[in-house]
């Protein structure tokens, strides 16, 4: 269906501006070329993904509880409640002194509610990770240990005109390079190779172009940047290349980097 | 004498040539002695050849039964069969609860309404998240096709390397740090079913 569109489109088009329209993924070359020169810059989005589950927000948590309920009423006893009840039964008839006391009997047998308190023990004993870490405590952003249930995402600060600015690594692609080639080159220059990451394939997810100031301009009118998308899978940042980097979540990372372009073509591929 | 008599018998034989069918005649080179009597061929009783034939064939005609006997049984799942003894002990089983009340049975009612809709919502803004995903790919290719159609292809090429994947979703609570789950018990049991 979105074909059948694109195709309608470029029929009513009227002649003059068929040039500037494209069929995607179509393997015929275009012939209209842009004159003005831009240099290519690629960029990597590198996120670590959540690694314990979204806590329950209030209707997601009435829910699995009424869930929980329906089966326990479909249920039927297990082998332990009718063991329980059977002690019950047991133990009520010897108070009433209509059963005698097996003394050898009752010291070694342990009734369904013994059990169940050693297990509850058990458990108890039984230390879970927390799910929220000492990181998140100190508020250590440029650790990948916080903030368990969100995406992360990594933005370096670099100084561009004597500025400090926090973006995503990005680097200008050399000759001889694909645009994927470049950013992984990018990733390791800026952040070192102890990162392990995994490219999404080798289209760039996202894109955003800007002109350079009048008076800087030489052969080129401005950047373009093409942003590939990465997901982390351990090692951190070298801190010894970049001196300073963080790790935020989405809420954080467009408070970062405010309004602004750059932001706004960012947020168009963030999950 | 009798010698010379048949060396003249020779010389006639030479120049006028007999032709004989009988074996007599000819020259034997064979030495007598490398000579040894046939074996015997053992004869067997056409009746119990047929006999063993017979056998033969009617074993392999009750593996086919056998066989085909058993493509008709599936192989038994345990998992799906319910045990006997829960059969037997249903009633015993089956919790004493009071029916629910028409209140409840509205909340309940209501409750899962609330959750369609919400689930609903969900679905609607992950296909959102999908259409602005894909057309801020698509706007980036665009691009790069403007800028250089060699890059363009170079990026619409697949990624063999991203198959296969393992992913390791989120879980209730983080992994602990050099935890050594402790081993359970394995109890080996591979049923043959032929």
């Amino acid at each position: 269906m979105y074909r059948k569109i694109v195709t309608n489109l470029v029929k009513f088009v009227p002649k003059r501006d068929a040039n500037v329209i494209m069929r995607p993924m179509s393997a015929k070359s275009v012939e209209s070329k842009s004159i003005e020169n831009w240099d290519l810059y690629a960029s990597v989005l590198v996120e670590r993904l959540p690694i314990v589950s979204k806590s329950f927000n209030a209707i997601e948590r009435e829910f699995q509880e009424q869930l929980w309920r329906v089966e326990f009423e479909n249920s039927l006893q297990s082998d332990h409640e009718l063991k329980h009840q059977q002690d019950l039964i047991q133990s009520e008839l010897i108070k009433k002194g209509k059963m005698e006391v097996d003394l050898d009997d009752s010291a070694s047998k342990q009734t369904a509610q013994d059990l169940k308190d050693a297990y509850s023990e058990e458990l108890k004993s039984f230390q879970f990770a927390l799910r929220s870490t000492a990181d998140d405590a100190t508020n250590k952003t440029n650790s990948t240990n916080r903030c368990l249930e969100d995406t992360l995402y990594l933005v370096v600060e670099e100084s561009l005109s004597k500025q400090a600015v926090k973006m995503l690594p990005q680097g200008p692609r050399l000759d001889g390079e694909t645009m994927r080639q470049a950013a992984e080159r990018v990733l390791r220059e800026k952040c070192g190779t102890q990162l392990e990451v995994t490219f999404y394939g080798n289209a760039p997810c996202g894109f955003y172009k800007y002109k350079y100031p009048k008076e800087v301009r030489k052969s080129s009118v401005g950047a373009k940047v093409f942003f590939y998308r990465a997901s982390l899978h351990g090692g951190n940042v070298d801190t010894a290349i970049a001196k300073k980097f963080e790790w935020l979540t989405r809420p954080a990372l467009e408070e970062q980097l405010q309004k602004s372009e750059y932001s706004e073509s960012i947020q168009k591929f963030l999950l | 004498m009798a010698l010379r008599a048949a060396f003249s018998k020779l010389t006639l034989q030479s120049s006028v040539r007999q032709i004989s069918s009988t074996s007599i005649s000819r020259l034997q080179v064979t030495p007598i002695l490398c000579a040894e009597p046939l074996k015997k061929k053992k004869k067997l009783d056409p009746q119990i050849i047929k006999q063993r034939e017979d056998r033969r064939k009617k074993k392999l005609e009750k593996q086919i039964r056998r066989l085909e006997k058993n493509a008709r049984q599936l192989k038994p799942i345990e998992e799906l069969e319910i045990p006997l003894t829960l059969l037997d002990e249903k009633d015993k089983r089956t919790r004493k609860l009071l029916p629910l009340s028409d209140k409840d049975l509205e909340t309940r009612a209501l409750l899962t309404k609330k959750w369609a809709k919400y689930k609903h919502q969900q679905k609607v803004s992950d296909f959102q998240t999908i259409d602005r995903l894909l057309q801020s790919q698509n706007k980036a290719l665009d691009e790069l096709r403007k800028e250089s159609e060699e890059l363009y292809q170079e990026a619409i090429q697949q990624d063999m390397a991203l198959l296969p994947v393992t992913i390791k979703g989120p879980v209730a609570t983080p992994p602990i740090k050099n935890y050594v789950s402790p081993d359970g018990d394995y109890i080996h049991e591979n049923k043959k079913w032929d």
